[in-house]
């Protein structure tokens, strides 16, 4: 698992099954079952998307081309924000794309993923690459909102030089099979690392985080994940912490909770730790639960009605992933962005 | 303290690798041709007089498992097993009725002594009057040779006897729950014991029982490459109590030898099983040569409402260990706990866990795990919760610790949670660290050796799960991780 599978739209044979451990919850064959045919060439989308009122850079793929018609970006960022923005106006159709990041020695950097979409039954995959040289830094803040019949996988590996910083917070809402893959190796060697993750989920969406984090060094690692499932919606969290022969230092923390607000709602997790080395101190938690009921009625009984006492607590609870982005601008939208879908889902 | 201390005096008073249980008994044995085919089979059945319907099941079995191949997904490594180069059946060469200990041959007991077994146990095989109140039905390699304390049992109406046994005096209630939990064809290992097991135990505790006294059984690998098929079937009626003993010990040996249990457990309404295990097989040489691969598959079926099962171990030994005891959490408001302690040292490799299967509304599940690596070991938690759509109220607690002591071992956790409904509450904590530096030094600084330290320190890391252990198990259990533990220190 430590690999990441590499899915290619024309090839069936490379489209994993729930036969394959890393993708046992989220079946990709039985949801893709043949090539897809190549999404049309679209017009270059207006500037902008969900963080559009950021002054940013901007690199947007259209139906998985740039302007150029290239299917991989290869990205310098040396300083600033940058908007990451994949737009899809396709239906039975698919695309896939790459990008190669590089954030060189020192540069700090904020990038705005967003997976953006007007179409229909599309399959997307797109795959990233993040390189960040000695001291550079990087927060990643990806908001995936697609259509409920889309199916939508990004795969992400990071590499890291000494002293360099990476932040990331996914918010995902799910499709027929929307999956966020993230491969990390932590170096030690003074590097920081947080994975925070957050869906929301409902319908009978489907949304699966999957964090690989493997520490050849030493170092701090922090892991929160949460996310609220309703509908017969179905959340996947896989987090997974290797920690290499060697790393001893190794300080590293996972957690992941959800919160189940149906009974036909559907919430698999699979928090795991392999370690070799004996220096370490390393934790994950993970708590799959409803809304607790003696805090609703204390809610109420101050005169707050049932749904929007359900509001505040679920806000409470996803709030925390939102406090933990950095980039405030980011942060400003994210937080009504989240409450606003919260609020259709309780 | 004072069992501390004899910790530390068993563990000083061993050399390295010096497995204390590594033996043989020299007693004729008989045989079945080495290899596995249909003859095979039928020459089990035979030996055993089983009824027709017994030999058509395992041929069933055998016929299935000739077609499933050999599950690879455990974290663990070992060289590629033979099927075809093991005995698949070694008995004793015995008169064929034993029903008192006289018949028993000196040897035999002369083994259990050198087991080092509780002495309680020994004077019951021993026939000692007026000892403990502790039944044992100890099994030599592959037949049951002697169940001590039968005619109490039967007083109280608890069935206690070989399988074998069983089968020709209770077929009906065999043929109506062998096989009820742990299907056929449930996996590859339970599929291959289903086809060739030898013998185990057999208990039925009627309706409102509660048995008597503790049941115990020794298993005990002996002949050179003879796998041994263990079947265990318990079945606690309405309303009954039963505390079940499995400890084990194994002779040293070169080769590898394959251990494929299968315990099955139905529990009724209001029932409840405590099922405990201390297993110390020998876990090969200092280069991990000639250890036991303990593949087996145990199970507990919590059929009616508000039946309960706890599965109590405590795994030191084994060059290889693969093993889940879970839970059917299938009655209303059932119950499952699970502890564990897993210690591995030098090259041993330990996969285990549990599962707990919430179908059943209110149901409740316990798991708490502590494993301990040293050496070049490798250890691993596995396990699922899972709950239905249907069960709500489902209440689950999971806390799996691990200790690494040294550079080279490895410990891992892959917890599964499938969570259906919204009215279930799942929680999972676990860490991993080494043992603490600043304990160490504390302990040090009172005065106590490096070795008295570690072993006090971990006895405090497992205690959680030794006071869940009955009393004839928790001292053994005890020094048995120290000595587990010998030479991982410095």
């Amino acid at each position: 698992m430590s690999a990441p599978f590499r899915i290619d739209l024309r090839d069936v044979s490379t489209f994993p099954t729930r036969r394959d451990e890393a993708w046992r919850w989220s079946d990709f064959r039985r949801v893709v079952s043949s090539p897809a045919a190549p999404a049309p060439e679209i017009a270059a989308p207006e500037p902008g998307g969900p963080f559009a009122a950021i002054e940013a850079s901007e690199t947007a793929f259209a139906n998985g081309r740039l302007p150029d018609g290239d299917a991989t970006a290869y990205l310098t960022l040396d300083g600033g924000v940058h908007r990451l923005r994949f737009v899809t106006q396709a239906d039975a159709s698919g695309w896939q794309a790459g990008v190669r990041i590089l954030v060189p020695d020192g540069a700090s950097v904020v990038l705005l993923e967003t997976y953006e979409s007007s179409g229909g039954a599309y399959v997307a995959n797109a795959a990233l690459t993040f390189h960040l040289e000695d001291g550079a830094s990087l927060e990643r803040i990806v908001l995936m909102d697609e259509p409920a019949d889309a199916v939508s996988v990004s795969t992400a590996t990071v590499e890291l030089k000494p002293g360099a910083r990476f932040a990331q917070t996914v918010v995902a809402t799910g499709a027929r099979l929307q999956r966020h893959e993230t491969h990390l190796e932590h170096p030690g060697q003074g590097v920081e690392v947080r994975m925070d993750g957050l869906y929301l989920l409902d319908g009978s969406r489907h949304a699966d985080l999957t964090t690989v984090l493997t520490h050849t060094g030493g170092g701090e690692t922090r892991q929160m994940c949460k996310g609220v499932v309703t509908g017969q919606a179905r959340a996947v969290f896989q987090g997974k912490i290797e920690v290499r022969p060697g790393a001893d230092g190794t300080d590293a923390r996972m957690r992941h909770d959800a919160l189940l607000l149906s009974d036909r709602a559907e919430v698999d997790a699979k928090p795991e730790l392999e370690i070799y080395a004996d220096d370490v101190q390393c934790a994950h938690g993970n708590t799959v639960g409803a809304l607790d009921d003696e805090a609703l009625f204390y809610i109420r009984s101050r005169g707050v009605p049932e749904v929007e006492a359900k509001i505040l607590l679920t806000q409470a609870f996803v709030g925390e992933v939102v406090d933990r982005i950095g980039f405030e601008p980011a942060r400003e939208i994210v937080g009504p962005w989240v409450a606003q879908r919260l609020e259709a889902l309780v | 303290m004072a069992a501390v201390t004899e910790t530390i005096r068993t563990v000083q008073g061993l050399e390295a690798d010096k497995y204390l249980h590594g033996f043989v008994t020299d007693i004729e044995q008989e045989f079945a041709p080495k290899g596995l085919d249909e003859s095979t089979v039928r020459f089990i059945s035979e030996k055993k007089g089983e009824p027709e319907w017994m030999l058509a099941w395992r041929l069933d079995a055998f016929e299935r498992w000739q077609a499933m191949e050999e599950p690879d997904w455990a974290k663990v490594h070992y060289p590629k097993i033979d099927y075809q180069d093991l005995y698949y059946y070694a008995a004793p060469k015995k008169k064929p009725q034993l029903n008192s200990l006289d018949e028993v041959d000196p040897d035999l007991l002369a083994t259990y002594a050198k087991l080092g077994i509780p002495l309680r146990e020994q004077a019951v095989l021993a026939g000692v009057i007026n000892s403990p109140r502790v039944a044992v039905d100890a099994v030599f390699d592959s037949v049951s040779v002697a169940t001590t304390f039968k005619a109490e049992l039967a007083k109280a109406g608890v069935i206690f006897m070989p399988i074998s046994e069983a089968l020709k005096e209770h077929p009906e209630l065999v043929r109506k729950y062998l096989g009820s939990v742990v299907p056929v064809s449930d996996n590859y290992f339970a599929c291959l014991n289903s086809a060739v097991f030898s013998d185990g135990s057999f208990v039925y505790v009627p309706p409102g029982v509660r048995c008597p006294m503790e049941l115990s059984t020794y298993f005990r690998i002996n002949a050179q490459s003879t796998g041994q098929f263990e079947r265990t079937l318990i079945i606690a009626d309405r309303g009954s109590y039963v505390s079940y003993l499995e400890g084990c010990t194994a002779p040293m040996r070169d080769e590898n030898q394959l251990h494929a249990a299968v315990v099955e457990l139905v529990v009724l309404e209001d029932a409840q099983i405590k099922y405990s295990t201390v297993q110390n097989w020998y876990p090969g040489d200092a280069e991990g040569r000639g250890g036991i691969y303990n593949f087996v598959t145990k199970r507990a079926d919590c059929r009616e409402a508000r039946a309960k099962v706890s599965w109590t171990q405590v795994e030191t030994g084994s060059a290889v260990t693969w093993k889940y005891p879970s839970c059917i959490l299938r009655g209303d408001e059932s119950q499952g706990e699970f502890y564990s302690i897993a210690v591995t040292n030098g090259r041993q490799q330990a996969d285990t866990g549990t599962k707990m299967i919430h179908l059943g509304k209110n149901t409740r599940s316990r798991i708490i795990s502590k494993g301990i690596s040293a050496g070049k070991s490798s250890n691993t938690y596995r396990g699922l919760v899972s709950s239905h759509a249907k069960a709500k109220g489902a209440r689950n607690f999971t806390q799996c610790d691990s200790l690494l002591i040294g550079k080279e071992c490895g410990a891992h956790t892959v917890p599964y949670v499938e969570a259906k409904n919204a009215h279930s509450v799942f929680e999972h904590e676990a860490t991993t660290t080494r043992l603490s530096d600043d304990q160490l030094f504390y302990c040090r600084s009172r005065g106590l050796s490096a070795e008295e330290s570690v072993a006090l320190l971990v006895n405090g890391f497992v205690r959680d799960v030794l006071q869940e252990l009955p009393m004839e198990f928790a001292v053994e259990a005890q020094k048995l991780v120290a000595v587990s533990l010998e030479g991982s220190v410095g």
